[in-house]
């Protein structure tokens, strides 16, 4: 028996073998207990950033189809605005950011963990916690405004989108629309409180807050704060709308331009193209002209010649930009997601939309000069009221064509979206302003897995009960 | 190859023997009948090293050294050890009887699976493999091999030659599918091994393998058990002279049986003509094309014609693509052994080399293996054993996830050769852009050492003591050449062209375990208590690769590693290691040998879960009572026991340390200069092992010594079952393996042995076994129901149903008049193909899994003659029809089943016809594709015929010419999966692909002992 007793023992004894120190894992409970830890954490929630600039500018009027477009049958359905291809859309668009916001909660909790050595440490660890909200902060912002009513007084009550502040399994409600534009404040509000100046530019530093905080305010209609936030901005604006900074944003060498832009190691934009002899899927839209002298058009539009049928060929103008670098066998290395063009439109808007229509123009002169265009006659009666605004929107429809943010703009102001036959030579097909369709679909995965949760408005929902 | 069981009664005391001289004992081994048993085991009890076996007359010569209370014992599978006492007899035979109980073998202790302790069978369920039919099996997949050996042990083929089969021991324990969840246990004497390291074992090897699958058996190994265990004793040396035995088998594989019957050139190009695809010849160069868009040209009449030429050209093609494509090949095994020993050492070495040649070109099996074990006696209180195996086995194959040349088979057109330059069925390719696509080798290097302490210092105390080290180094070269299709037509440049995956994949298993049993018995009364540590260790390594530019090189160091964008180098890996330690008690007590009682508690802590779960148990009792020991004379009921059980085994199979807390790792990308850490996946804080609760009721029952019966009734009830569940999305993870519910598994195991003919030349045996298996939900934790895809309509798993139930509409045949199915709606009313089909709509069309399995086993033996057959039968599942082989407008230039002309729908009027309308609207695709229906399943029921062997002995006289360089010689014609008989439709009702089918093999064997 007393062996026995000794191999009971020999046996407890291994139990102090089973903590296994993974090699190439970190598990919990200290997971994350380096600053540099927190910082790969991060970087692996901004490398989540979705990418959805090529189905959102399709979604929008930016581009018309061509000869192509039948052969890729599953985009072409969300050009026409398909139920099915949106709603195949809305469900990755959905579970995307929702991954981010997932990164984002692995790491906020787990930051109180982390060692702090000295006091470079402990600022870098406050710059990681500001950044982690800013980026969340921005994806529930895209999340709102694709899936939310846009903001009135009568959808404040209305359901915005799932707010989720912990990394566990949770049934949750949507939140109301008011209460989403809040905590969007309060994270950016959060964020800025750490000083951050501009570092690296795929980080979302001071000046991302503030260009984020603006948009958002314009969002919501405070039009003194959009501009009280994002004219700081536009100091030394000059310095950066040169010509190189505008011809580098599309290379992977330094632009002064870029606000915010993730860094990217895969390819991008490689969806427009059905291959470099016969042409792409979609070509800009003809709405979209540029001046004499404007520097945006020589990359925006890329001349090419479509055989639209063997015998015809066609001279077409491809869209340029990111299409062009995948033409021309560039690595694309930045998604410029936030510009100080950007910013500067929504100042200009702030401006008009608050009765200070000189200071727009002004403004907007200021970019036009630098852009090549003509600048405006603050004296022309066009450039007043509604017309001001409209002016600005299709400045800015130019300046971001394919960069997937005038979908947004489209839903935000309101009116109806043509659809085109092939080359734009006809409408085929018109989506009202308020049609359902301009909310996308809480996805089947959520729904279906989710009683709390509410599909929008006409959506079909999958009987199964 | 001659069977021995290496046996030790576990109670054994040993005798103080003085080596006073040697003693020599003579005598024939019999069974009931009077008929010689060749190769039974002849030994000193409890000192196996002085042991001899039998010759082919059941003669044996016995030496062994002199000493006080010697027993000599003799054995054979499938009888009762016999046991005499030694007093000075020059002359012993041995008459051994069949033992009764087929279910439960005879109560032996191996020496390095310590765990085999004697009381365990007496209340416990332990099935053994008939080793010897096993090895008569040209078949060199050992899993394979087990297949139909036992009841309620299914093995289901998966795929071409050398894919691993599916090993289950009475169904799925989990609502998880796969492997990882569901497999048992591999134990080779005593040390844990993979199931990867079990498929490459040389058969001849191994003496016995025992089934445990209740709780009562399973216990002892803890939380590793839940899926039952197979616990493999490999072959040992003797006492006696070295006897050298050389065994070859060489034959041919064949190419099986045709999966569907396809269409001749004829018939091909007039269903081409119907599909009306100008992409195919058919059409393409037929009148109705040349009406259709040239009906006003002035040559139209000479177009015709040509067209018609052309036609005629290429009905005079009739190319067999079943016989192109695949083959006969060869099979063949080399096997050599050495076995001997004296009364204090013995050894048992062997060496094999086993090639299988598969049904295409390209896909084929080697292997090699060694083994060598030793025994030594450590004074008169032990041994120490040792044993080293290895091996090294390879498989190749042409067949990829995307590649595979022999679904080929099914879709090259009649008309088309391998030299008839661009083929209609691939555009743009010729026959050798088809072939030659894609390679892939996959190597297994093994390597395992077990070392066993076997002491009893006291009488009836034993401690036993087991460790080794199982390694299995599993590689694949995978290679897309740059000469391939895809490669040139990329986009890639020359030198960029060719893709080379390289993987490893070490799996380290490490076994510890040390046991001690006190044995005591009281007049009536047999104590036995019993207490065991043991630590398993598992270390799992990936690594693999992938990169571009080889060319045609099949090797890493050819991979260009200046290459940037989407043809990088790429490389991954996997380091997982588990370790789970135990401290386990057993007690058995039987009362006159009559009535016995047992009970095992065992608790496991793993590294798997954090420290506040760690530790599980296993616990399970189990009752035995022996009728027949109240009426031993009395004759018409040669056997009566009835056994009962009931335990509870946690399970953590397929569970790792990332399910259960946050577990961070790097990817290979990097963001700006920062590289990225990863949340692995969405963890489960509240994550429990699965809990398998099991109950076991069995009777065997045998009349007049001639027919024995064994019914067992088994209930195995999975709690907190694991699956990866949907959760919303807005989680940011799709899913999480959660505790979801409840499910069972009941089932019967039956078997018969009858033995029909017991004369004296001539003996006939039969057995027959049975097992049904039922599966349920008995409850769900959220719900009545559980979608496992946000696109189903139809629960995964429903509580109170079977889950691997098919469910589908019932289909009205197709409308005459559109050419579309017809279902049968819930209400009655009928449902057209464009109308969506409800829940309510969907009936139970069958089970996905046959419930039924079972097999006939024949023997029949004439003088030295042998004759052997086994059946194999599944029955009661429905497999859905693929379908792949009838084509529409979209594949009409590839070749379709024979008779499509016929059976499909065309115009408007035609009635009663098997195949829908090839001219339809994309809204009708969901119901045509989405469901399988009451006419697009078939049963899955089927009979194979898995081995056949005849065998001949050659007798002493036979052999005396040899002067006694050859003791002993046999030749055999054997064969595996000659024919299956089924009534299934399509393909291979095992696998359920057109081309995975299990191929006959016949072989011409001979060995030959020096």
């Amino acid at each position: 028996m007393k062996k026995l007793a000794i191999y009971m023992l020999v046996a407890l004894s291994f139990t102090g073998c089973l903590d296994i120190r993974l090699e190439d894992q970190y598990s919990d409970p200290d997971a994350i207990n380096t600053v540099q830890r927190a910082r790969e954490l991060l970087a692996s929630a901004y490398n989540s950033i979705p990418r959805y600039q090529v189905q959102l500018s399709v979604l929008s009027d930016d581009f018309v189809p061509t000869n192509l477009s039948s052969s890729y049958a599953d985009l072409l359905n969300l050009y026409n605005w398909q139920e099915r291809a949106i709603d195949d859309l809305s469900a990755t668009v959905w579970m995307d950011y929702y991954m981010t916001v997932a990164n984002v909660n692995a790491l906020l909790p787990r930051l109180d963990n982390v060692a702090v050595e000295d006091e470079e440490d402990a600022a870098e660890l406050e710059k990681i916690r500001s950044e982690a909200k800013t980026l969340k902060a921005m994806c529930y912002f895209d999340l709102l405004r694709l899936y939310a009513p846009v903001w009135t007084d009568e959808n404040m009550d209305k359901d915005g989108i799932i707010l989720k502040d912990r990394l566990e399994l949770q049934f949750l409600p949507r939140s109301p629309l008011s209460k989403c534009i809040s905590e969007i404040v309060t994270l950016l509000d959060d964020a800025a409180k750490v000083d951050n100046p501009a570092g690296e530019v795929y980080y979302l530093g001071n000046n991302a807050v503030a260009a984020l905080r603006a948009e958002v305010e314009l969002y919501r209609g405070n039009y003194g704060d959009a501009i009280s936030y994002g004219l700081p901005l536009l100091a030394d604006a000059e310095s950066r709308w040169t010509q190189t900074d505008y011809d580098n944003l599309w290379s992977d060498s330094n632009s002064n331009e870029r606000l915010f832009a993730p860094y990217i190691f895969d390819t991008f934009y490689t969806d427009l193209c059905y291959d470099t002899t016969n042409g792409d899927y979609y070509i800009l839209n003809d709405d979209i002209v540029f001046d004499e002298g404007d520097i945006r058009e020589a990359w925006t539009v890329y001349p090419f010649t479509m055989s639209a049928s063997s015998s015809n060929p066609r001279e077409v103008r491809s869209f340029g930009k990111y299409n062009r670098m995948y033409y021309e066998n560039t690595d694309v290395r930045y998604i410029n997601t936030i510009r100080y063009s950007g910013v500067c439109f929504i100042v200009a808007e702030a401006y008009a939309r608050d009765n200070k229509e000189a200071e727009a123009i002004a403004l907007m002169n200021r970019y036009l000069a630098a852009r090549g265009v003509d600048e405006w006659d603050a004296a022309d009666p066009d450039l007043t009221g509604d017309g001001l605004i409209e002016a600005i929107i299709a400045e800015k429809r130019k300046e971001f064509v394919g960069e997937g943010t005038r979908w947004f703009d489209l839903k935000r102001l309101g009116g109806d979206l043509d659809r085109y036959s092939n080359f734009g030579s006809s409408v085929s097909s018109t989506v009202k302003e308020g049609d359902y369709r301009w909310l996308f679909p809480i996805p089947r995965s959520e729904y279906r897995y989710n009683e709390y949760v509410n599909q929008n408005p006409d959506w079909p929902v999958i009987a199964v009960e | 190859m001659l069977l021995l069981t290496t046996t030790l009664a576990i109670s054994e005391t040993y005798s103080a023997a003085q080596s006073h001289g040697k003693r020599v004992l003579a005598g024939q081994v019999r069974d009931e009948s009077g008929e010689p048993l060749p190769g039974a085991n002849v030994y000193v009890r409890g000192d196996i090293r002085n042991g001899t076996s039998t010759d082919v007359n059941g003669y044996y010569s016995l030496e062994f050294p002199d000493g006080k209370d010697i027993r000599i014992e003799a054995s054979f599978l499938g009888m009762k050890t016999s046991t005499v006492e030694y007093i000075g007899q020059a002359e012993q035979d041995f008459v051994l009887k069949a033992d009764d109980n087929m279910m439960q073998e005879a109560v032996v202790t191996g020496r390095q699976n310590i765990n085999d302790v004697d009381i365990r069978a007496r209340a416990g369920v332990i099935n053994e493999v008939d080793v010897k039919r096993m090895q008569d099996r040209p078949v060199l997949d050992m899993s394979l091999a087990l297949q139909g050996s036992v009841p309620g042990l299914v093995v289901t083929n998966r795929g071409d030659l050398g894919t691993k089969p599916e090993i289950r021991i009475r169904g799925n324990s989990s609502f998880r599918e796969g492997d990882t969840a569901n497999e048992p246990l591999y134990v080779l004497d005593g040390q844990v091994i993979s199931s990867d390291a079990f498929m490459t074992l040389n058969p001849l090897d191994i003496a016995d393998i025992k089934i445990l699958k209740d709780a009562v058996a399973c216990a002892l190994y803890g939380t590793k058990a839940a899926n039952g265990v197979l616990e493999i004793t490999s072959v040992r040396g003797t006492n006696g002279e070295t006897v050298v035995t050389y065994n070859f088998d060489g034959g041919v594989t064949m190419r099986g049986r045709r999966a569907v019957q396809m269409m001749d050139s004829a018939e091909k190009l007039e269903l081409e003509r119907l599909l009306k695809n100008p992409e195919a010849p058919g059409y393409r160069y037929s009148e109705d094309y040349y009406r259709r868009y040239y009906p006003t040209d002035p040559n139209l009449d000479q177009m015709i014609a040509e067209g018609q030429a052309i036609l005629d050209q290429l009905r005079q093609t009739n190319t067999d693509w079943f016989k192109t494509l695949l083959r006969n090949d060869f099979y063949q095994r080399h096997n050599l052994s050495v076995r001997g020993g004296n009364s204090k050492t013995s050894y048992y070495a062997s060496a094999n080399y086993s090639y299988q040649g598969g049904q295409i070109p390209g896909n084929d099996v080697s292997r090699f293996t060694g083994r060598v074990s030793l025994d030594q006696a450590v004074g008169k209180k032990g041994y120490v054993s040792l044993s080293v195996n290895g091996g090294y086995s390879k498989a190749n194959s042409p067949n990829g996830s995307t590649y595979s040349p022999s679904t080929l088979v099914y879709e090259l057109n009649p008309y088309e050769s391998t030299t008839s330059g661009e083929l209609w069925s691939y555009p743009n390719r010729t026959y050798d852009d088809l072939v030659y696509q894609y390679d892939r080798t996959s190597t297994e290097k093994r390597f395992g050492t077990t070392a066993s302490i076997n002491l009893e210092p006291l009488e009836g105390l034993r401690v036993d003591a087991v460790a080794g080290i199982d390694m299995v180094l599993s590689e694949s070269i995978e290679l897309v050449p740059s000469t391939a299709y895809e490669e040139i037509n990329s986009g890639a440049a020359e030198n960029e062209r060719g893709r080379l995956t390289k993987s490893k994949n070490t799996n380290s298993n490490i076994t510890t375990n040390v046991r001690i049993t006190y044995n005591k018995i009281i007049g009536k009364h047999d104590f036995t208590v019993g207490a065991n540590t043991d630590y398993y260790y598992d270390d799992i390594d990936n690594m693999s690769l992938t990169g571009y530019g080889v060319g045609t090189q099949k090797s890493a160091a050819a991979i260009n590693q200046s290459l940037e964008g989407s043809r990088k180098l790429s490389t991954s890996n996997m380091h997982e290691k588990t370790a789970q330690v135990g401290i386990g008690v057993l007690a058995g007590y039987t009362f006159n040998e009559a009535y016995d009682i047992f009970g095992t508690y065992k608790a496991d802590a793993s590294s798997i879960l954090p420290k506040d779960k760690r530790w599980n148990a296993a616990w399970a009792v189990g009752i035995g009572w022996d009728v027949k020991s109240y009426f031993k004379d009395w004759n018409p009921i040669s056997a009566l026991r009835f056994k009962a059980s009931y335990g509870k085994t946690a399970n953590l199979a397929g569970v790792s340390p990332s399910l259960a807390s946050a577990t961070f790792s790097y990817l290979d990308d990097s963001y700006g200069d920062t590289r990225l850490l990863e949340l692995m996946s969405l963890y489960n804080d509240s994550l429990k092992p699965e809990q398998t609760i099991s109950t076991e009721a069995s009777v065997s029952f045998g009349l007049f010594d001639v027919v024995t019966f064994d019914v067992g009734y088994y209930d195995r009830v999975t709690q907190d079952a694991l699956l990866d569940v949907p959760i919303p999305s807005s989680n940011g993870f799709s899913t999480l393996k959660r505790n979801i519910g409840v499910l069972s598994n009941s089932g019967v195991e039956a078997s018969v042995f009858a033995k029909l003919l017991n004369l004296n030349d001539l003996r006939l045996n039969l057995r027959f076994s049975i097992a049904y298996n039922r599966n349920k939900v008995i409850d769900l934790y959220d719900g009545d129901r559980l979608y496992t895809s946000e696109d189903s309509i139809i629960p995964d798993f429903e509580v109170g149903k079977s889950y691997d139930m098919l469910y589908g509409p019932i289909s009205l045949g197709l409308d005459p008049m559109t050419g579309l199915p017809v279902f049968q709606g819930a209400d009655g009313r009928e449902i057209q193909a464009n109308e969506t089909l409800t829940r309510d709509d969907m009936v139970a069309l069958g089970h996905s899994v046959p419930p039924y399995s079972g097999s006939i086993n024949l023997s029949f033996t004439w003088k030295n003659l042998e004759f052997d057959a086994d059946f194999y039968y599944v029955f009661g599942g429905v497999k859905q029809y693929a379908y792949s082989y009838v084509r529409y407008y979209d594949d009409a230039n590839k070749n379709a089943v024979k008779g499509q002309v016929s059976n499909m729908w065309f115009k408007p009027g035609d009635q009663d016809k098997m195949y829908h309308t090839p001219f339809y609207s994309s809204s009708v695709i969901e119901n045509l594709t989405a469901w399988p229906n009451s006419r697009s399943i078939g049963s899955s029921d089927y009979i194979r015929l898995s081995m056949l062997s005849l065998r001949y002995r050659f007798s002493e006289r036979q052999l005396e010419w040899s002067k006694g360089v050859i003791k002993y010689a046999n030749v055999a014609l054997q064969a595996s999966n000659l024919f299956t008989l089924t009534r299934y439709k399509e393909s291979d009702p095992e696998s359920g692909s057109l081309v995975g089918q299990q191929q006959p093999v016949v072989t011409l064997s001979l060995s030959l002992s020096f």
